[in-house]
């Protein structure tokens, strides 16, 4: 049983998932950690006597040992570690939702201090790629951005959603550590400098991220679930009903290999090995865990692994020793191995003695009523399945219906579908009421997104007066395309929006990927090339006409840019197409973007005059105050009140005025996003390097503020004519 | 002294009830004893351990369930006599296996308990209580509510025969041939009954019992009185009482209490000084505990905790360590034991798995032709839907002899379900159209691994009733889920209770009409929980109740013809009304309903639900402060500027916390049954003032108790 070598207890709450260990003199490793009142704390239990006495950090007043660091702003993300090799020591990082600051704790001052427009939700330190000098990185609102010690920013690039987790991993063994960025849409997004070169989808919000070792990583989602990947393929995942504050790896139990350690909203921490996910190791906070840091923080030259909880309890652990390898809990492998063993000869035994009874039962009289009750059903009692969609009427939307039937008499008494992404929770239910019992049942299903999704049925099938159900369990596949039906083309209705690319497949592969990917009538009969499908949304009646030459060339109308970007990435995932250059015009969305783009222009304005105003303000109300204060010491009261409430006044205007800014603030951000999507967007129309170009190109194009280069780019997909 | 103990697992069979396991007596002090262990499947196994291999002495044909295994003999020789209870048969076993008894006793019902002393036998069935002795029928005795546990004082220290009988209305009744002499009281419904020390303590009279809310007590039953000597409380909401042995497993000469509890709790209390219980020890297996009894059974010389669980494992928690300090050689050998264990386990399961892959494809085939059917396998459901007092909540316990994979829970009336923090199964909700499938709740339980217990909280509504339904499906081959189901009744918060306030002011409903005892007493169990679901003997009965959210209590009188509630809560008498009435109709009894209300009623539960509403206020709104006066609490480093009220909230942050986070909504509730309570006041008048409840609402969101009762009065 492994126990812990250190506990202390501070009297700070702890932000979850800002906690860092950081050596800020070059030697001492000290624990920073965001607190309440957006404020810093630094735990330095080394050197007692060290007192700073500069504005910005102050001595606790609740701990001895602990020092302040004011940020006036709530914390959104913390890191430490090297950012500046020359200076031999632990530069601290903090970001807001404004700004970001390189703070050099040991001679108190900032090594720099950035206003960022995306925000920070999440900040990594370290080397990327063949950058020569560390960069912190971070991920806000669509855009990821890495500084380096003097507050350049080095690197830029855009991604398709609000950034929630970032890692650095050498992903795909070259040495080189690439950027992997979770976010708010479920991709998990691995970046090669600015060129991205894997995405998976995942099945909630990526929240965290954690390089095990080479191509490995952890990750958590919003949902509870934790896993490993090694480069794209999954290794394992858990789900819990609790959610994972933090992970980290740590090689807990000495065998050379990093586990994974999870720290549990709950406050459980366990350990899980990068393989199976087999627990090896758990211990229990009383309240929720804030992070999960190593560090040799009693200085002996072990590195303990260190566990926060939001309470501000933090307890250390050493590695066990390599007798105790693989026995870090306190009940013997021997036995656990033991009752695993025999629980499982029960459950064979439990299902040999099932099969006796079913062949007795089988000697019995035919069926009957109380057969029934007691679930006895035909045992050749099959299951059917069927996918289609419904066009739905005046009570019921448009939707996918799945039907599922048996082949006899029996009932269907309810269906338990789970699948993910799709449903509220991670399961939908059917359960008719005793009175609408039949053998046949529709389910509508609308998926809110175009992904294929699994769908895990359990069936339970029986008679109407039966009190066990026998559970048919089946997995059926909802393609891609689930939410769009085929319909008669309608020239009229045509969108004007198209892309165009040429791919060197033949028509019938073509018709295999339709097939694959959209809910086609059983009797529909494609003809050869050149031929035309038309399709219609189920989600807002938008049309999709996909039309192949025999040429090859392809042409996908539609309005919606998102969907042509999926039908493009569908392709070219299915055909294994590595590079396409696309054409593409969506006059409807490049209006509205030049319209944002406008309007980010303004706010940038707005922004600028609203700050020049408030400084203003500042320093009238400094006037002011002495005048008041002047008067005051005169005693001359009438003029005093005057003066205070002129100054009372001031200051609703400046609340007032923040409110606006605020509002203001938030505005822009929305905008800022939706043109950073539009350069994703614009980026999912190609693939691979002509996707790259375009990302870079819409990029200088927004920097050089050239908005006709940009919407140019959009369209042909490079800058140059 | 600490207490270390060590768990080994020994061997495991079907899954077992209440009180089947014993250890027979040892031959001498500390020497090994075999253990007796009775399952469902009917078998009697009696192993003993050597070298740590279970070795059977011997096992019996499989029968009937077994209910209850007692041990016995002649009065003051070694009880080594192993009886059983199957059925409504008794059959009695030597210590060898060879079976000397068999007594069929003509119970209509299956045998529920048994004790046994000497040549007198004490049995049980649901309602019935009967004593034979040589087999021969002495006494009968017709219980008011079902029959837990049935115990005897010891007949060797005691001049008289005095059985006590634990029924489920919260009364231990003690029995004089078959007559009751007196009725005792106890805390919860009652589920098991021990002698104290194993003799009846120092007056022979002492009297052990456990309540399936998890509460434990000692009575003398003296031969005119009961005298209350001591109460654990359940302080950590643990789960029921299932068994109760004494034994010295701490080893300072005094036997110490050993509890096993239906939430796979084992506990240890030694009595201090003042002969009062302390807790000593306590472990947590991950299914109920049917049995417990003190003894050696691994090893000679280390006394240990036997005990069996729901699912048929027979487990020790030993005194014995597992790493001895005698040297290395010895620790190998050890290893050694377990390696040739997990081998010879690992090759009886290649054999079974090859058997099983046979047998699977033969049923696959079968399902090819049309004639051949294909049942369920049946598994066991060890379930429980009880109310908590604490919390006004319902929670339901799901156990079944395997791992559960998944449990849907579907409800025809809206309720609550509330996350059980011992639970690590994941739940999703899902959406349900409640008009045309009668779904007001829809959530799936998907379980992790080895779960073989579910345990959910529910809060119901009174007035809302209907159906729960819970599908259990287990982790076996051929997939199979078995529904049960549960009744929400029209007044679900109503516990029974054996004395209430005459003085209060009351509401009274009276109904008249054609209807029998036994129609009227259905009504009854219709509505109120706790109620037994034979009608009680006797023309007439009168049944007490209590609300458990609000005190509030329920006087119910009926015989044939006539049935009178009375309440001071006018909601529960609107309730009755409603469900009586359209309970009759449906049936098409002509019923008479006529009420009288009292004003000063409403102003009683108003005044009774005063003090819990003020508290709950008053806690969330110091609740709310707590972040803000932490953080003052940080920037300025000590807390002397603040007032004493806020110091005091402060200081006790974390124990509001705590209590906050215990009774979630519990203010909505209070709101909803004020609301419910002056919907009611006026609906007996005629009055409809659904519109006038948004001004409720505002004079509840600033509350004052006159203004309130003001309101009440005007409106």
């Amino acid at each position: 049983m492994l126990l812990p070598v250190f506990t202390l207890k501070l009297r700070h709450k702890i932000s979850p998932r800002m906690v860092a260990v950081g050596r800020y003199d070059g030697t001492h490793p000290c624990l920073a950690a965001a607190t309440q009142a957006g404020k810093v704390f630094i735990h330095n239990p080394h050197t007692r006597s060290q007192h700073f006495s500069a504005s910005r950090v102050f001595q606790s007043p609740l701990e001895s040992d602990v020092s302040l660091l004011n940020i006036n702003q709530a914390v959104s993300c913390l890191t430490a570690g090297v950012l500046n090799p020359q200076l031999g020591y632990d530069t601290l990082l903090v970001g807001t939702q404004t700004n970001l600051l390189a703070y050099d704790v040991y001679n108190n001052s900032d090594l720099f201090y950035r206003e960022v427009a995306d925000g920070a939700n999440t900040i990594v330190l370290g080397i990327l790629g063949d950058i020569s000098s560390p960069l912190a990185i971070i991920g806000g609102n669509c855009a990821l951005q890495g500084f380096d010690h003097e507050g350049n920013d080095l690197f830029w690039t855009v991604t398709g959603d609000n950034v929630h987790s970032l890692a650095l991993c050498d992903f795909d063994g070259d040495g080189k550590k690439e950027l992997l960025v979770g976010s708010e849409d479920f991709d998990i997004r691995v970046f090669k400098e600015d060129e991205i070169v894997a995405e998976m989808t995942e099945t909630e919000i990526i929240t965290s991220l954690c390089p095990m070792y080479g191509s490995r990583f952890g990750y958590a989602l919003s949902n509870g679930t934790v896993g490993v990947y090694d480069k794209t393929a999954r290794y394992w995942r858990i789900k819990s009903k609790n959610h994972a504050m933090s992970i980290h790896a740590f090689d807990l139990n000495s065998d050379g290999v990093c586990e994974l350690i999870t720290g549990w909203s709950n406050g459980k921490v366990d350990a899980r090995s990068d393989r199976t996910g087999e627990v090896i190791f758990k211990d229990n906070f009383s309240s929720a865990i804030a992070g999960v840091v190593e560090g040799d923080y009693r200085m002996d030259g072990h590195v303990e692994l260190i566990c926060c909880s939001v309470d501000g309890e933090i307890r250390g652990y050493l590695p066990g020793t390599a007798e105790t390898r693989g026995n870090l809990m306190d009940t013997s492998i021997e036995q656990d191995l033991i009752r695993e063993l025999s629980q499982k000869k029960q459950n064979l035994l439990l299902e040999l003695h099932n099969y006796e009874e079913n062949a007795k039962a089988e000697l019995s009289s035919p069926p009957n009523e109380a057969d029934g009750q007691r679930g006895v059903i035909p045992a050749n009692t099959k299951l059917h399945t069927a996918l289609s969609v419904n066009l739905g009427n005046e009570t019921q939307d448009a939707h996918a219906e799945l039907c599922i039937s048996t082949s006899n008499d029996t009932i269907i008494r309810a269906v338990l579908i789970f699948a993910e992404g799709i449903f509220l929770g991670e399961s939908h239910v059917v359960h008719p009421s005793v009175h609408n019992l039949s053998s046949s049942i529709r389910i509508p299903i609308t998926p809110p997104k175009d992904v294929p999704v699994d769908l895990h049925l359990k069936t339970f099938v029986g008679y109407r007066s039966s009190t066990q159900f026998h559970v048919f369990e089946l997995t059926r596949q909802l393609p891609r395309f689930s939410m769009y039906a085929l319909t008669s083309p309608d020239s009229a209705r045509e969108p004007l929006s198209y892309v165009n690319f040429v791919i060197a497949e033949r028509a019938p592969r073509v018709v295999i990927w339709l097939n694959q990917n959209f809910l086609l009538p059983e009797d529909t009969n494609i003809q050869n090339a050149p031929f035309q499908v038309c399709f219609t949304s189920l989600r807002n009646g938008g049309q999709l006409y996909i039309k192949i030459k025999l040429s090859g060339e392809i042409t996908v109308n539609t309005d919606d840019i998102d969907l042509a970007g999926d039908i493009i990435q569908s392709m070219a995932s299915s055909f294994a197409i590595e590079d396409l250059q696309v054409e593409a015009d969506f006059p409807i969305y490049f209006e509205e973007l030049r319209k944002v783009l406008v309007k980010v222009d303004e706010y940038h304005s707005m922004h600028q005059k609203l700050s020049a105003d408030m400084a203003d303000n500042s320093n009238l109300i400094r006037s002011l105050l002495v005048r008041a204060e002047d008067a005051r010491l005169m005693r001359d009261m009438k003029t005093m009140k005057n003066r205070y409430m002129e100054l009372y006044d001031l200051n609703k205007d400046l609340i007032n005025g923040y409110k606006i800014r605020c509002n203001n603030h938030t505005e822009l951000l929305g905008n800022l996003k939706a043109v950073n999507q539009a350069i994703q967007r614009a980026g999912r129309l190609r693939v691979g390097k002509p996707k790259n170009q375009v990302i870079t190109a819409c990029r200088d194009a927004i920097r050089s503020n050239n908005t006709n280069m940009l919407f140019r780019i959009m369209r042909v997909g490079t800058a140059s004519s | 002294m600490d207490l270390n103990l060590n768990r080994a697992d020994y061997l495991q069979v079907g899954v077992t009830s209440q009180k089947t396991m014993k250890l027979l007596p040892a031959s001498r002090h500390r020497a090994t004893q075999k253990v007796v262990i009775g399952d469902h499947s009917g078998v009697v196994t009696c192993f003993g351990m050597k070298k740590g291999e279970a070795v059977a002495v011997f096992k019996t044909l499989p029968g009937q369930k077994i209910a209850r295994l007692e041990l016995g003999g002649v009065l003051n020789t070694p009880q080594e006599k192993i009886f059983i209870a199957a059925g409504s048969e008794i059959r009695g076993f030597t210590k060898r296996g060879k079976q000397f008894l068999s007594f069929e006793t003509n119970l209509t019902e299956s045998i529920k308990a048994m004790h046994i002393s000497g040549s007198d036998l004490f049995l049980s069935a649901s309602y019935i209580y009967n004593h034979y002795c040589d087999c021969k029928d002495q006494h009968y005795y017709l219980s008011g509510d079902k029959i837990n546990d049935v115990i005897c004082l010891p007949v060797e220290r005691l001049p008289r025969i005095t059985p006590v009988l634990a029924c489920q209305d919260r009364v231990l009744r003690v029995l004089q041939g078959s007559d009751v002499v007196y009725e005792v009281e106890v805390p919860g419904p009652p589920t098991v009954l021990t002698l104290h020390n194993g003799n009846g303590g120092d007056s022979g009279e002492d009297l052990l019992f456990g309540t399936s809310d998890g509460k434990l007590g000692l009575i003398q039953i003296t031969p005119s009185k009961p005298i209350h000597k001591w109460e654990i409380r359940n302080e950590k909401k643990r789960g029921g009482v299932l068994c109760v042995d004494s034994f010295d497993i701490v080893g300072d000469g005094v036997k110490d209490l050993l509890v096993g509890r239906d939430d796979g709790m084992v506990e240890v209390y030694s009595f201090d000084n003042a002969n009062e219980p302390v807790l000593r020890f306590d472990q947590a297996l991950s299914e109920s505990v049917t049995s417990v009894q003190g003894g050696c059974v691994g090893k000679d010389g280390y006394d240990e905790i036997v005990l069996s669980t729901y699912s048929g494992w027979v487990t020790g928690l030993t005194t014995e360590p597992v790493h001895k300090e005698s040297g290395p050689g010895e620790e190998l050998k050890i290893n050694q034991d377990m390696q040739n264990k997990i081998s010879c386990l690992r090759s009886e399961l290649e054999h079974l798995q090859y058997k099983v892959l046979q047998e699977r494809e033969k049923y696959q085939q079968s399902s090819q032709s049309s004639k051949a059917k294909s049942t369920v396998p049946s598994f066991s459901i060890n379930d429980k839907f009880t109310l908590n007092k604490d919390d006004a909540s319902y929670s339901l316990i799901l156990e079944v002899q395997t791992a559960i994979d998944n449990v849907l829970i579907q409800s025809d009336v809206p309720i609550d379900l509330l996350d059980v923090d011992k639970n690590s199964a994941v739940v999703s909700f899902s959406s349900c159209d409640s008009e045309s499938n009668d779904n007001f709740l829809l959530a799936t339980y998907r379980c992790q691994a080895n779960t073989t217990r579910l345990e959910l909280k529910i809060r119901s509504i009174e007035g809302q009733y209907g159906t729960l339904q819970a599908y259990v499906t287990p982790r076996i081959q051929p997939k199979t889920c078995q529904v049960r189901q549960y009744l929400i009744k029209p007044l679900s918060l109503h516990q029974r209770t054996h004395c209430i306030d005459h003085d209060r002011p009351v509401n009274t409903l009276t109904l008249t009409g054609q209807f029998s005892f036994a129609e009227v007493h259905s009504w009854v169990v219709f509505c109120l929980p706790e109620v037994p679901e034979k009608p009680p003997a006797g023309e007439c009965v009168t049944f007490y109740f209590q609300n458990t959210f609000l005190d509030t209590q329920l006087e119910s009188n009926y015989r044939k013809g006539e049935g009178v509630f009375k309440s001071d809560n006018i909601s529960t008498i609107s309730i009755l009304k409603d469900v009586l009435s359209k309970e009759a109709t449906k049936r098409k009894i002509n019923l008479n309903i006529s009420y009288e209300i009292n004003e000063v009623s409403v102003k009683h539960t108003l005044k009774l639900i005063h003090p819990k509403l003020e508290y709950q206020l008053l806690l969330a709104k110091k609740v709310q402060l707590i972040d803000a006066l932490k953080e003052l609490q940080v920037h300025e480093g000590n807390t002397n500027f603040l007032i004493p009220e806020y110091r005091c909230i402060l200081e006790e942050a974390d124990h509001l916390q705590e209590e906050y986070k215990k009774q979630p909504a519990h203010l909505e509730r209070l709101y909803g049954m004020i609301t419910d309570l002056f919907i009611d006041k006026f609906k007996f008048k005629g009055t409809n003032v659904k519109t006038k409840v948004p001004l409720l609402l505002e004079i509840l969101d600033s509350y004052d108790q006159n203004a309130l009762i003001a309101f009440f009065d005007a409106a």
